[in-house]
């Protein structure tokens, strides 16, 4: 009984086997002490012997193998036999034999197999809340152990535990080389070693070396956050600096405006051609700019136009009055103005202050509206003129500057004076010509009223009637005979340019009751200008209103004939340069000096 | 305890599993058992060993517990087997070194040599007063099995060895070793010692077959 050896304490403790283990049911070692027996220590001093009880007639053998320094026998695979019991012995030098039946044994029953090897880890997953986490062990079965051939029959048991704890957790046995280890604590530091048995038996192998396990938390990658969100905004900004690229363009570098002037060829704005510019500006190369030029500007979107005033520099506030006056006169829309725009590439010529204008806007006028407008331009054309709108902009009288074929004149005046005022609030309107073939009561009427007009008008100075009376302002009607004896309407012609066949105007004839020519010469004060010009010949009677029927190359103004006999041959008598564009009844003193014979 | 109850259960399984011997593949006559390959019918041997051996560890640990409760008295049946007429390897080495046919004769003269003595058993086991359920069940259990178990290795010899069908023989054996410890003759005693060796055995049974598989599918391979 082992607890008697015990309790006798002075028993010496004899030479025993220590342990017997085989590691692959192959082979098997076993140990000895000597116990108390110190004399027995040295190698040599202690023999092992041991029996294969696998016949009756089985004897002992001694040790084949000894490793004295261990005090190890070593049984290789010959001298091992599984399933049969073996005896060990052990036997001193003066055979005295120390045999305990506890040694006996068959080496499947002290198989302990040595532990796993490769051990390690993978991370299964995080739990959602961030606390806890599973792993996945794996290893390899030992190498001595015959697994693969099915000799050995291994299972495995995992132990883990946390580090600063003592109590090792187990996991179920089982013979694969993997294994989960659920509910682990984020943060925590845990310690994990395996160990395995043959599977049925009682025996478990060493423990392997330990393995540490820990995960951290999970830090929200800030700086991969911040360097992504970087990157996309960068390729965002890309993306609209690629799309938008025109856009853009417009936007941080508008076009810079050239000189472009509409009809003109841009090459000729160009240094060094300066003299065709000055052809074609001064009209002499198509008969002035053609109002619907060649629009060299086409495929520019924007294009600012310098707008070309044709005109002469003097016409100024003066127009603008009359126009608008007649304009509400007459009724007639007559939007003219002597401003050519030159600007708007297919509008022609509208008034407009704003010559900065750049192209990029609407015209101003549709194009029907610029037919109507260049229509009315030609003030002869009743159809026409009533067809003209009212003007959209402030109405100007317009030097129409088209070279377009001579038009019938229809009778169309712009100008009608006002030969008296009715007290009921009528206007008496005279005509503006007067063709009279008698003319010589009237011309000596006329020639009163001049010498009465030298009388009135004697508050000028004598040089203004000199002046005056130098002024000559012809109007020619070439059909003539039309206003026979309408009254005597003044009519004041003087020499200028170029009138054009077959012109002629429209009156609005004055009620005859109330239109005493006398009684409105008298009324009115017109500064008529009554010709006094050795080519007197030419007109017994001028009419009151010199409409303007064009302007020609020269910027000189057409001014209707004057009514005669014989319908004179539109010729210009005196071609004057400079005239302002407006009858003779409204000369101005201050542009009598501009006037020359 | 679990993998007892685990192999219970798998009562069932293993009984739909198991090969019937009256396979006849002559003259036409359509035969009622399904045709198996080798492979799989050696796999189904092995585990039908497998299990019997983990079933009568479990035994043995049983009876251990109730009525062997001193530690050498355990010790002292491992000498006490039986020995066969028939010398049945013993060592890894010379497993190694016999052929296909030696190893399948020996486990089939294992299995035939324990039909009888687990029948022994079952009725000594019967007679006893305070024997727990389950051991009785185990060892019932165990001895079906180990029929079933003749039958598949009798089939694989003759697929493997084509040799022809084998008698079944179950000569009558000394279950104990003449002239051993004669106190070992108490019925307990007798009961653990069956149990053990019949231990010991299905574990030769498991190894032998193992060995027999690594051939079959490396032969080169197996040490």
């Amino acid at each position: 009984m082992p607890w008697c050896v015990d309790w006798l304490a002075d028993t010496p403790l004899e030479p025993h086997i220590t342990d017997c283990i085989s590691r692959d049911q192959a082979t098997f070692q076993c140990w000895w002490s000597p116990g108390n027996f110190h004399n027995l220590s040295s190698p040599g001093a202690l023999r092992l012997f041991y029996i294969k009880k696998d016949s009756p007639a089985s004897e002992w053998k001694e040790c084949p193998e000894y490793v004295h320094s261990n005090q190890e026998c070593f049984f290789d695979n010959a001298h091992t036999s599984i399933w049969i019991p073996y005896c060990m012995q052990l036997r001193s030098q003066n055979n005295i034999t120390y045999y305990n039946e506890e040694d006996c044994f068959t080496v499947e029953n002290i198989v302990r197999p040595d532990p796993p090897v490769s051990l390690n880890w993978t991370l299964l997953n995080i739990s959602p809340s961030g606390l806890n986490y599973d792993v996945m062990v794996n290893w390899e079965a030992p190498p001595s152990a015959d697994v693969g051939a099915g000799w050995m029959r291994i299972e495995y048991e995992i132990q883990y535990k946390a580090i600063n704890t003592t109590k090792w957790e187990a996991l179920e046995m089982q013979p694969q080389t993997q294994q989960t280890i659920f509910g682990l604590h984020i943060g925590k530091e845990y310690e994990v070693h395996i160990r395995c048995r043959m599977q049925a038996f009682t025996k478990f192998g060493e423990f392997s070396d330990s393995i540490f396990i820990q995960v951290t938390e999970y830090t929200f990658p800030l700086t991969l956050v911040l360097v992504f969100g970087i990157v996309g905004i960068l390729l965002l900004g890309m993306l609209i600096v690629i799309s938008q690229q025109h856009r853009l363009m417009m936007i941080l570098l508008p076009p810079v405006p050239a000189p472009k002037i509409k009809g003109i060829d841009p090459e000729l704005l160009k240094k060094g051609k300066l003299d065709e510019l000055n052809l074609i500006l001064s009209g002499g190369g198509m008969g002035g700019l053609p109002t619907y030029a060649t629009n060299f500007y086409q495929d520019e979107p924007c294009v600012e136009f310098i707008e070309v005033a044709v005109e002469d520099a003097d016409t100024g506030e003066k127009e603008d009055n009359q126009g608008s006056d007649t304009q509400k006169l007459l009724d007639l829309s007559q939007p003219v103005s002597q401003h050519m725009n030159i600007g708007f590439s297919n509008v022609v010529s509208f008034p407009d202050d704003d010559s900065g204008r750049a192209s990029c806007y609407d015209p101003d006028l549709p194009d029907q509206d610029t037919l109507l407008l260049m229509a009315t331009l030609l003030p002869g054309q009743p159809e026409v003129g009533k067809r003209a709108m009212a003007a959209e902009r402030g109405a100007r009288p317009l030097v129409h500057t088209q070279t377009e074929g001579p038009q019938t004149w229809v009778n169309t005046d712009f100008y009608a004076q006002v030969s008296n005022v009715m007290p009921t609030g009528g206007v008496v309107l005279s005509p503006g010509q007067q063709l009279r073939i008698q003319e010589s009561t009237s011309g000596a009427e006329e020639e009163t009223q001049k010498k009465e007009k030298e009388h009135t008008g004697g508050e000028d100075s004598e040089e203004d009637k000199e002046k005056e009376l130098q002024f000559q302002l012809l109007v020619v009607d070439c059909e003539g005979g039309r206003y026979a004896a309408e009254g005597n309407a003044w009519q004041i012609g003087g020499p200028h340019s170029a009138p054009m066949p077959g012109e002629g105007y429209q009156t609005i004839f004055p009620q005859p009751a109330e239109t005493t020519p006398a009684a409105t010469a008298e009324g009115s004060q017109s500064p008529y200008i009554l010709p006094d010009s050795p080519q007197s010949q030419f007109f017994a009677r001028v009419a009151d209103y010199t409409v303007v029927q064009e302007v020609d190359s020269q910027h000189s103004l057409l001014l209707n004939p004057p009514p005669r006999q014989s319908p004179p041959p539109c010729l210009p008598q005196h071609p004057l340069k400079a005239l302002p564009a407006m009858p003779v009844g409204y000369i101005t003193p201050d542009l009598l000096g501009n006037l020359s014979p | 305890m679990n993998r007892g109850v685990w192999a219970v259960l798998l009562w069932p399984n293993l009984l739909a599993s198991s090969v019937p011997l009256d396979c006849r593949e002559e003259q036409g006559i359509l035969s009622r058992c399904p045709s198996i390959s080798q492979e799989k019918l050696l796999d189904r041997v092995i585990e039908h060993a497998e299990l019997i051996y983990r079933v009568s560890e479990e035994s043995c640990s049983l009876y251990e517990d109730m009525f062997i409760p001193l530690q050498f008295q355990r010790n002292q049946v491992g000498y006490a087997c039986i020995t066969k007429t028939l010398p049945v390897p013993s060592s890894k080495n010379e497993i190694q070194q016999i052929s296909d046919k030696w190893l399948l004769h020996s486990v089939l003269m294992l299995v035939q040599s324990w039909i009888e003595p687990l029948v022994y058993l079952q009725t000594s086991l019967d007679r006893y007063n305070a024997a727990p359920e389950m051991l009785l069940n185990k060892t019932k259990w165990v001895s079906e099995k180990l029929i079933s178990l003749e039958q598949g290795v009798v089939v694989l010899i003759k697929k493997m060895l084509d040799e022809g069908m084998l008698t079944i023989n179950h000569s009558e054996q000394g279950l104990l070793q003449n002239g051993v410890q004669p106190q070992m003759l108490e019925s307990v005693m007798r009961d653990y010692t069956l149990l053990s060796c019949f231990k010991k055995d299905a574990h030769k049974m498991e190894a032998f077959l193992k060995l027999l598989k690594c051939r079959q599918t490396d032969r080169y391979n197996c040490s």
